[in-house]
């Protein structure tokens, strides 16, 4: 289990845990990004900016503040079914 | 359902992005009673039409991710769907995101009230290999369902007849099938609820949305006013979070999320093919690391060479006549009231047309076209980092490029950031932003008479200073801002038609609210010069202006007019200057043309906005908003004056 931050771009991701606020949590679910969904990380901005995460179950990209990222538990899938 | 003598309320209700306010657009522009308000819908449009001899009442609602508001601009769609109860909801669906936008549908069918389903963006879908099949989905939800392309007008007349025909004989849609344990916990709590428990739609949903609450609010008045339901509730929130592991809200909004998806599988079949589509990787391109700022600064310099490069000839080329004719007025009537007035008039109107008119124009165009591509959430994106070295996050980029076009809409726009402390911030930065009538001074005095690249060094200094106040100001304001979470919306090609529309639209509202106010204001001043009362005011403000700021003390005047609206300060500046447009320089340095810039461009921007900030934020920030403005405004002109030396 690692975090999204450190999560290797374009490999597909399981989300596994939400560590932030309530707050942050129903943000998430309400864009359609919950626990076991599968991710994806395409993109990093430079400095220390967001990432770019979409998700492939229910078809969304959603920009993350880093601090939001690094609270996102996932696990590597490794086959690429 | 519907009253005979009463006109059915038809509400519009979907996702941010899912082309809602297009749909809308289209049928309320068929045969609209009321203008609307175009771009991103922020407060709630009414349109009565007419459609095949019934009159509907049409409402846009702003956008909404779920019915479990977690900002304020789902607060408005809320509180008008809970108090008002529509007799038909058409919820406007991405087809594109099916699975996705299906969430909210779900929770919409709990309400049990009449619907129908919209299935917008079927090109995209197309695009992306999504085969829809809508029948499918239709007997699944069991409610109509009508496939539509809102960008180009198709499949609208379907969309209102299954609307009418709806509205007289509605199937109520099917139950949401919850898994045994949730739905054992929604009934044991519908159940429970009082006789006098104030209902919204029906138990089941009442129940869900008690679960699903969490906010403090709520439970401490439910506590306060019926202590034994609040345990009940209480225990049934702790059962399933003990039986799911997660809290009662995520397990709910779980089971949608999965059973959203099945729907999904069950009507859609997707043909991914190997290709990515282009769309996609021009926006690998846009969101680049590195090209991705360089495409940004490039977009920003683009939009304002674009708007001056359009604006200047067709502006020289209207004010010819408007010049000679007030040549011609001044040797024809000489130096009377009819000659102050008749001036009046003509710096209004001409005013208008010749100077305001060329370069918002183009601005507005331009403003729906980045808006309408989706680009502002990229730039929302790119500058997240920068935006949290001045206290704010990426999701700040959209209302401050909002205001660029008009403040007022911005101001609005923040509804929805999540936190009151970012609303607050960026509310008081937006004045900060030089707005379509600011850009038209500064174009039409700085990059006029000292070249485009002056403009383009005072945009670079104005966003310095925007960024430099937000610094200051999250001094002020320490609670920690909660981060970025922003959906990017796919790339959307983007239709000519309907942002030629939008530009229309906004700028018949210009016509129809800001000309009275520039001609009615010219005329006003010509009836003061006639009166010589401009020089009460004059030499009241004189200290400041002339002695401070080093400015002709005419000027004085046409400050204070500026703060009904902007362009008013900068046609009356020729009015009280008695001189046209192409003559200014010889009445005024250019010290002088850069100081009186400066301060209008960072003093309070017009009645509007200060208003919509009392409305929107509180009568306390637009207090301190006006302050901040005369403040920053005479600190930095008094500065420039002593750089320059006047």
């Amino acid at each position: 289990m690692i975090s999204l931050i450190d999560a290797p771009k374009d490999k597909r991701l399981r989300i596994v845990d939400v560590q932030g606020g309530h707050g942050v949590r129903r943000k998430l679910l309400s864009l359609g990004f919950h626990k076991n969904d599968i991710v994806e990380l395409d993109s990093r901005s430079i400095f220390g900016g967001p990432v770019l995460i979409k998700d492939l179950t229910s078809d969304t990209s959603v920009a993350l503040g880093r601090g939001i990222a690094q609270k996102i538990m996932v696990d590597i899938i490794d086959d690429q079914k | 359902m519907t009253i005979k003598n009463k006109h059915p309320d038809i509400i519009f209700l979907g996702q941010p992005n899912c082309g809602k306010s297009t749909l809308f657009n289209a049928i309320a522009g068929l045969k609209s009673e009321t203008s609307n308000f175009p771009g991103t819908t922020v407060k709630h449009t009414h349109s009565k039409v007419n459609i095949l001899g019934r009159v509907l009442n049409i409402i846009d609602l702003p956008g909404a991710y779920t019915l479990n508001p977690t900002d304020d601009a789902e607060n408005v769609a809320l509180s008008h769907l809970f108090v008002e109860k529509p007799d038909l909801i058409i919820n406007v669906i991405d087809a594109s995101i099916l699975a996705r936008s299906l969430e909210l549908t779900l929770e919409l069918i709990e309400l049990e009230y009449p619907m129908v389903v919209a299935l917008n963006m079927m090109d995209l879908a197309e695009k992306k290999g999504i085969d829809i099949d809508p029948e499918k989905l239709e007997s699944l939800l069991g409610v109509p369902v009508v496939t539509t392309i809102a960008s180009h007008g198709r499949g609208i007349k379907e969309l209102l007849d299954t609307a009418l025909d709806c509205l007289d004989r509605c199937r109520k849609p099917h139950q949401i099938t919850w898994t045994k344990d949730v739905s054992d916990k929604i009934e044991e709590l519908a159940g429970r609820l009082p006789a006098d428990f104030p209902i919204v739609a029906n138990k089941r949903f009442t129940a869900v949305k008690m679960i699903e609450a969490g906010r403090l609010l709520f439970d401490k008045m439910l506590g306060e006013i019926n202590p034994e339901l609040k345990g009940h509730l209480d225990r049934i929130r702790e059962d399933l979070e003990r039986m799911h592991n997660v809290p009662a809200y995520e397990v709910i909004s779980a089971e949608r999320h999965h059973l959203a998806f099945k729907l999904f599988e069950a009507s859609s079949e997707v043909k991914r093919g190997k290709q990515i589509s282009a769309l996609e990787r021009v926006d690998d391109i846009l969101m680049h690391p590195l090209l991705g700022y360089l495409i940004l600064i490039a977009v920003f310099l683009a939009f304002f060479l674009i708007i001056f490069k359009v604006g200047n000839p067709v502006e020289e080329f209207l004010l010819e006549p408007i010049t000679q004719f007030r040549g011609y007025l001044s040797a024809v009537l000489g130096r009377n009231l009819l000659f102050y007035i008749a001036d009046g008039l003509l710096q209004g109107v001409g005013g208008g047309v010749a100077i305001v008119l060329p370069y918002f124009v183009p601005l507005l165009f331009l403003m729906s076209f980045l808006e309408d591509i989706g680009y502002l959430p990229r730039a929302g994106f790119l500058m997240d980092t920068f935006m949290h070295r001045m206290g704010l996050h990426g999701k700040s980029i959209s209302p401050f490029v909002l205001g660029f076009g008009c403040n007022v809409p911005a101001i609005m726009s923040t509804r929805m950031l999540e936190s009151r402390r970012d609303r607050v911030i960026t509310s008081l930065l937006i004045p900060f932003i030089p707005c379509s009538a600011r850009t038209t001074i500064v174009l039409a005095l700085v990059a006029f008479y000292l070249g485009p690249f002056w403009a383009l060094g005072f945009y670079a200094f104005n966003i310095l200073l925007v960024a430099v106040l937000g610094r200051f100001l999250s001094l002020f304001y320490k609670e920690p801002s909660p981060g970025l979470i922003l959906e990017i919306p796919s790339l959307k090609v983007p239709s000519l038609a309907n942002i030629a529309k939008k530009t229309y639209a906004q700028l018949v509202s210009f016509v129809k609210f800001a000309w009275p106010v520039l001609i009615v204001g010219s005329v006003i001043l010509g009836l003061m010069q006639f009166t010589h009362l401009d020089r009460v005011v004059n030499v009241i403000l004189s200290p400041f202006f002339e002695k401070m700021l080093g400015l002709p003390e005419e000027l004085g005047v046409t400050m204070v007019f500026g703060f009904l609206r902007k362009e008013l300060s900068l046609i009356m500046m020729l009015q009280a200057l008695g001189v046209d447009y192409h003559n200014l320089m010889s009445v005024i340095s250019r010290e002088q043309l850069i100081i009186f810039t400066v301060f209008i461009s960072f003093f309070i921007p017009c009645l509007s906005t200060v208003a919509i900030i009392w409305k929107e934020i509180g009568k306390k920030e637009a207090v301190l908003s006006m302050g901040l403005n005369i403040g920053v405004a005479s600190l930095i002109s008094l500065a420039v004056r002593l750089i320059i030396g006047v």
